[in-house]
This record gives C-alpha cells, structure tokens and sequence, in this order.
C-alpha cells in the first residue's frame, strides 16, 4: 500500500486564499533570515528588536521610511499595472533610473522658473521611463519576446548611463564629489510638520488609490484584466491586444520614472545624479512588493510600508555592524518565500493511499454523480 | 462466440469510487467475457472512465472487489494493470511523435532488450505485428501516421505486453468514419482471437454496429447489461439518459437571402501552411448549413477568417452584402455576428474571471453595459444573471470564476452570449464536442432558436449524427477544399462519410 502526500491543481484561483498563501511564504522568508542571521552568530531577535526601535522609536524613523517608500511604491505600482496584464517588468529599476536622467538634463540645463521646469521636468521623467522600456514592450506586443529577460538587462544600461553622467558630460567640476552631476535648482516643498518628507509622499497613494478605481469601475482596466486572464480571449473579444500591451508597459515604465523625478527633487540629499548610487535598487524593492501583492493596488501600498520599513531598518542597523546586503539577502528570501507561496495556492495537498495517481479526470471530479 | 462456451475474463463486484466526496461509482457490478467486444455506454459523467481507470491500474477502488481471470487483483498502477492483462488505449494518444513506430513499441516495456539497434527493434516490432496481426510500417516515424495508424500503433503497444483485455476509452471520437470501420474490423478481430475487447463510447450507431454485448452506466450506477442484438438507438439513448434523447428538429425549405458569402477564399494555417484552398459557398438567412469533415481539414480557419481572427490571403467575404474580407473581428461582430469558439475556453472565455466578466466580454462596450470610460457595474451583474438564467447555466453565483463551471456550463453561457450577439450570423464551431447528452440538446436548441429567428447559422461538427441530425444542408470539407454540398433531401450518409475521408465517389 503506497501512502503519500500528492499534489492536486486547484480548480479555482481565490483571491483571499492567494493572498494567505503569499503573506505565510513571506513570513517563512523571513523566519529562514531569522535562522541564518542565527548561524552567522547575530541574534536575530536583538536585530528584530533593533529594527523595531530605528523604525517606530522615532519621528526620525517614521520618516525615513516614509522617504524611501516614495520610490519603491512608484517602482511597486509600475509593476503592478503590468502584472495585472501578466507581464514581468523586471525593468524598473532602469525605468526609475531613466526617468531621474531626464529630469536632470532638463533641471541643470534649462533656464526656467520653477513653476515651470517642475511641470517639464516630470513630463521628461513620464516620457524617460517610458523609452527605457519601449523595446522590451514592442517586442512583447509583437514578437512574443520575453519582457522578462529585455527589460532586467535594460537595467544594467540605465545605472551605466546614468554614471557616465555623472562622471562625465553633466559633472559637478565644481565639487569634491567625483561621481555626481550638477544639482537640480530647487526640492519639493516638505509635508507640514516633517523634517525630510516632501510632498512627493502622496504621489505614489494617490496614483494607487486612482489604479484602483480603474481597475474596479473602467473599461480599460476590465479590458486589461481580460489581456492578464486569457490574451486569445481578449482578442476574440475584439480587443486590440498588442496595442495595449505596449501602452500599459509604456505607462508602467512611465510611472517609475515618474519616482525618478520624484527622487531627485523630493529625497533629502538627492538633487543630483551619483553614479550608480541614485537608486538603492528602488526596482527590486518594488518588483518584490507588487509580487506580495499580487497586483493589487491597495496591497501595493501595505506591501510597499511594509518592505520599506524593513529596507530602512537595515539602512539603520549598519551602525551596528551590519551591511545593507544582508537587507537584500533578506528580501531574496521573502521573495522566495512569497513565490512559493503563490504557487502553493494552486495546489491542495492530499494524504492519499496510492489514489490520484493518474491524470485527474476533472469532468469525472466535478460532475461525477451529479448527474 | 455462442453464449454456451462463455467464459469470464473480468468480473467487478460492488465497486465503489468517489472523487472529493462525490460519488462517481455506486457499487457497480458487471462481468466481461472473453472473446467479445463489451461496449460500455453512458454520458459525460456516467463513470465509464472512472471504471475503466480503475481496471488499468490508474484510480484504485475503494471498495469492493475485481477479479481478472478468476484471480482478485487491485492494482496500484498501471504496470500492475498491464502485468494482469489489461490495458487500456487512451482517447490522447501517449507517443512520442519524433520517434518511430518500433522505438514506442519498446518503450518503457520491460521485454525491451537493454542493447538494441533500430535494426533489432524494427526486427522485433515486425514480430510482435505477425504475431498479433496488426500492421503498422514499423520504420515510420509517428507523425507521419495518420490518426487512425497511431491508434493502431497505441493498440499494438497495449498488445504487446500481453494484454488480453483491452479497454479502448472513445476510440472513434478521432476518427474518420471509414477509419472507424477499419478498427471495428480489428476489435472484431481481437475478440474473436479471444480477447476482450472493451469500447468505451457515447455514440449508439457505433456501440451497436460492434457489439457483442451492451453495459450502459448512468450516474455511476449500473443500469443494464444486455445482448447488443435486437435493442434500437432509441432504447439505448433512454437508457443513458433516463428520458427520450435526441432532438427533434423541424426542418423545413428556406429560400431566404444569403448573409454569408465566401468566394474563393483562401488561407493559411497557424504554421503558415495553405489551409483553406478557394473555398466558396454561402449561408443563407434561416437556415442551419452543417459543415462536416474530419477535424483538421480546414475548419478551424475557415470559422477564424469568416470571424475576422485571421487573415486570408486571398478571395473574398461578404456578410449582407457588405465587404469584410479581412476586417477586424470587431467590426464583424457589430454587425450581428455571434461566434461559438472550437476552443471555448482558449479563446471564448477567461477561465481566472469572474463569470459575470465573461458574460460581458462581447457585450461590454454595449451603452447598456457602459459608458465611454466606465463599466456600469449593477448592469454587468443583471446581464450576467439574466444570462445564466436563459442559458440554464448551473452556477451559485456569478460572481465565481468562469473556470469553476462544469465543461456543460460553459458551454452554455458561451452558446448563450453568442446567440445573443447573432442577429445575422452565427458561426458554431464543435458546440457540443465533450458535453453530455442534456447539455448537448440544450446548445443545440440555442442554436436551432437563432435559425428560426431568421438567422444564418454556419455549424462546424466533426460529429456526423449531429450534422445530420441538425443542419439544413451540408457541406463537406477534406483538406481545406469543398467536397460538395447537400440539400436534405440528399443527404446520404455514406457518401457524406467517404467525402470526409477524401474521395468523390464511392470508389473504394
């Protein structure tokens, strides 16, 4: 007698269950983190503990992640609206990055009032992201070339665009600093009442609060979930698909460069491109979020506070001796973690005595003796 | 076989199997013998394949008890099975097409040699073939067999390992009708070499033209074993049904305008091979013209092309005489074109979406439904509703994903919103191929309540029964050209039958 535990594809695909399913993969992603932070001799419950303090002890805290959630939340959200169409934009990292040199030609090289440059700049961040992903989406829409692979090595052309810049054709020569461009003009007013937040905070929750009712209430959004759930039926429905799928990756990669333009006028410090420095690999952050996710734009914003604390607390913790790689070691692991767990969701497991083991007849399952 | 000599070559004996609770066999009992062909009839669901799954070691029983030979066995797998004698051919084929004929005869067999040669494996494979007196070119590599010769080959591999019970689960659904005749010819065969031949199928003309004796299941239960002579189609069908099956269709003469119009239309396949070759005809307003032939012949792109999904290369379209040769599937469809896709969950429905966003997915764009940029959402529900209601759909809510639908319902809301967009024109591709007889009807009405609304309906079947059974005429198609076309009072079945297979005349 053959006992076992077998694997059985769900029918159904639940929102809620998926969602269970991610957050456990993550929790488990972390507890894993836990253990070889344990194994490295550090106690992981003092580092927890730690994070906890430089995150929450603090207005200071609050802040900062308030301020690295800017970017990772536009990066979050520019995935997202992709991932619901089932495209991988992996790119936005180059997106982000794009968008921000853009900007920054227009901010240090154009003579205009604020009032004015502002407005150019963000439209040149819009139009940067969306060039920086213009040819992975083309040839997606067209081709059927994977999105995944073209836009993940437009990334590493965007962080060397960007420090050529600033070592070369847009450098500060009137500064120590060796690797940064010239600085923009201006910064975004602050938040009333926040040291370092500036009013750029609202930008990623309002564009999710939008994508929200888009995709609760449009045409566009329903046409776009029909692209993401069956492209031959969205043909079928008279949907121009490859039409749409470049403009939704265009308007994704636009919105992470619009966190670009963000970044260089609303981070405290920023203003100026730094060599490859600019973005602390905002994309990947992101791309992990709207993966816990699961493309929906509320979650985006919980996900995105959530991972933002973490990736500031690491920031924090290197006065204690610790590298922000271990944040990213961290985050392989939630990432991991959430992959699996999404994957586990489609699945029932069984405890089974040698039964299922064939090929499963689902119109045997499901109308059996219904009949 | 006389019933004197009769001897027992499988007995099942209170059989019980169920599948998440649901029951899918209730205590089934009923014997084969050997040296004859059994043919086990029943609808989707009935648990023909379940019990036969259960006898090739791929489902185990949970209770109750079979004996093969005398001897009671369960088995855990089908090597199992296979050890026992019985094998089973599946309605998918499980070959490796790359390879030959000999070369998945040996494969995974325990017999196989470990040091082999092509020469010894097609020496070997010629054996088994005498041997067994099937023959297929044991040097041909499987996808240049046709369908019927890779059953063949499937047969013989079942064969080899020392089957003497052979299940074959609806052999014929691939089948053209004159393949079909030749593997009767070979069951009969079998059986008569003393085997035990077991046929699966839903098709009554078949099961009693091959049949020794007759089990129909319903419902997972028993309903009745019987001599396969003397009992009619329609005994048959109430049996598997519990009531009168079939459908009634008053057909009558039309003379009303044509709507559709192809002339010379020619078109390309996915592959970029011609499979459409100057294909002219026309559906007139009213009426129900069938189009029958193998599947693979063309009709596929010839549904995709008068729908707008693909491009032809050449000739031309024309719906109430306006142009549409190569027009968007859109444009088509505003003009009262409904289409019930072949693939009806690859291309007609999103399985992942709720089933009120399938039933919108042609209509949403309808003022009623929405606005320029907004989907009017309480409306959406109400047609959703609405339609499940007409359409019979069986559903707790229309708000659960289209893909937790039975293969019956989805088919019935697809049948359904598409005969709701055809006012002119309705393209049926294979509506009822996998449902169960009631599903089957209830699609069939669908469409038949279009016709007499004076709409043209084009119905592709690769189900001869249905064709003759529904339309008004009938066209047949072989490799992408129009064999010929019949009026009902032609209709000739046996002509029809040999056109599907590629020949004019009855030359054979």
């Amino acid at each position: 007698m053959i006992l076992g535990y077998r694997l059985q594809r769900r029918l159904d695909a639940d929102a809620r269950r998926s969602a269970i399913y991610r957050i456990s993969g993550a929790v488990a992603g972390l507890l894993v983190s836990g253990l070889f932070l344990l194994v490295t001799g550090r106690n992981p419950v003092t580092i927890l503990a730690d994070s906890f303090e430089a995150v929450f002890g603090s207005k200071r805290g609050i802040e900062g992640v308030a301020v690295q959630s800017i970017p990772i939340l536009m990066c979050a959200i520019g995935v997202s609206l992709s991932l619901r169409m089932k495209v991988w934009n992996i790119g936005s990292d180059g997106q982000f990055l794009a968008g921000a040199f853009v900007a920054c030609g227009i901010g240090i090289n154009v003579d205009l009032p604020a009032g004015v440059l502002l407005p150019l700049m963000m439209l040149g961040s819009l139009i940067g992201g969306a060039i920086w992903i213009l040819v992975p989406a083309a040839a997606r829409a067209h081709w059927g070339v994977n999105e995944i692979i073209t836009s993940l090595l437009l990334n590493f052309v965007a962080v060397q665009l960007v420090v050529w810049a600033s070592l070369g054709f847009w450098r500060d020569t009137t500064s120590m600093v060796t690797q940064s461009t010239r600085s923009v003009p201006f910064t975004l007013p602050r938040i009333p009442g926040f040291d370092s937040v500036s009013i750029a905070f609202f930008v990623p929750l309002i564009l999710a609060l939008a994508l929200w009712v888009v995709f609760r209430s449009t045409k566009v959004g329903y046409e776009i979930d029909i692209i993401g759930g069956n492209p031959r039926a969205a043909s079928f429905a008279g949907i121009n698909v490859p039409r749409r799928v470049i403009i939704v990756m265009l308007t994704s990669g636009a919105i992470a460069g619009l966190g670009g333009v963000l970044q260089l006028t609303g981070a405290p410090g920023a203003q100026a491109l730094n060599g490859g420095g600019f973005s602390r690999a905002y994309g990947l952050s992101g791309f992990i979020v709207a993966a816990l996710a699961g493309a929906s734009f509320l979650g985006v914003l919980v996900a995105g506070l959530f991972l933002s604390s973490m990736f500031y607390a690491g920031i924090a913790l290197q006065t204690k001796g610790l590298s922000v790689y271990i944040i990213f070691a961290i985050y392989g692991m939630v990432l991991i973690g959430v992959a699996i767990g999404e994957t586990a969701s489609r699945y029932r497991l069984y405890r089974s005595v040698a039964e299922m083991s064939g090929p499963v007849d689902l119109e045997t399952v499901t109308s059996g003796a219904a009949s | 076989m006389t019933d004197s000599q009769h001897t027992t070559s499988v007995e099942v004996r209170d059989v019980v199997k169920s599948f998440g609770g649901v029951l899918a066999l209730e205590h089934v009992n009923l014997e084969f013998r050997v040296g004859e062909v059994h043919a086990l009839l029943g609808e989707n669901g009935a648990g023909k394949t379940t019990l036969s799954n259960i006898l090739a070691g791929i489902y185990r029983e949970e209770s109750g008890h079979i004996f093969i030979g005398g001897v009671e066995r369960s088995f855990h797998n089908p090597a199992q099975a296979i050890e026992a004698g019985v094998g089973m051919v599946h309605q998918h084929f499980r070959l490796v097409n790359s390879m030959s004929v000999a070369e998945n005869l040996h494969l995974g067999s325990p017999d196989t040699p470990k040091i082999v040669s092509q020469r010894l494996l097609i020496d070997r494979a010629r054996a088994m073939m005498a041997d067994i007196g099937l023959t297929v070119d044991p040097e041909a590599k499987i996808w240049q067999l046709s369908v019927g010769e890779q059953q063949r080959v499937e047969i013989l591999r079942v064969l080899a390992r020392g089957a003497r019970v052979l299940i074959l689960d609806e052999p014929t659904a691939v089948l053209t009708a004159k393949e079909a005749r030749e593997l009767f010819v070979v069951m009969r065969r079998l059986a008569e070499g003393g085997r035990t031949v077991v046929f699966i199928s839903h098709k009554l003309n078949e099961v009693l033209e091959v049949s020794d004796r007759i089990t129909v299941l319903r419902g997972g239960r028993h309903v009745i074993t019987r001599e396969g002579a003397g009992v009619t189609a329609r005994e048959l069908a109430r049996l598997m049904t519990g009531d009168e099956a079939g459908i009634e269709v008053a057909h009558r003469e039309v003379r009303g305008d044509d709507v559709l119009v192809l002339d010379g239309v020619s078109a390309r396949n996915s592959r970029g091979v011609e499979a459409l070759h100057g294909v002219s005809f026309s559906v007139r307003s009213g009426e129900i013209l069938g189009i029958a032939g193998v599947s693979g012949n063309g009709q596929t792109e010839l549904a995709e092309v008068v729908t707008g999904l693909r491009r032809s290369d050449s000739g031309r379209v024309s719906i109430d005489g306006a142009a549409v040769t190569n027009t968007s599937s859109r444009r088509i469809t505003d003009l009262g074109v409904g289409h019930i896709p072949e693939d009806r969950i690859g291309v007609g429905m999103v399985a992942s979406a709720p089933l009120k966003d399938n039933a919108v997915l042609r209509h949403y764009r309808d003022p009623e439904l929405s606005t320029r940029r907004l989907l009017k959402r309480d409306r959406v529900v109400e047609f959703a509703r609405s339609l499940v209601e007409v359409g019979r759909v069986q559903t707790r809510s229309v708000h659960m994903p289209a893909g937790q639908l039975s293969g019956g319902n989805q088919q019935r809301l697809v049948a359904r919103r598409e005969s709701l967009l055809a006012s002119r024109l309705l393209v049926a591709a294979h509506p009822t191929r996998g449902l169960d007889v009631l599903a089957s009807k209830q699609v069939q009405e669908a469409i038949i309540e279009r016709r007499d609304a004076g709409c043209a309906v084009m119905m592709i079947s690769d189900d001869l029964d249905e064709i003759l059974a529904v339309s008004d005429r009938i066209l047949v198609m072989y490799e992408g050209r129009v064999m010929g076309v019949f009026n009902r009072a032609d209709y000739d079945r046996e002509r029809i039958g040999l056109m599907m297979g590629g020949r004019t005349e009855a030359t054979s």
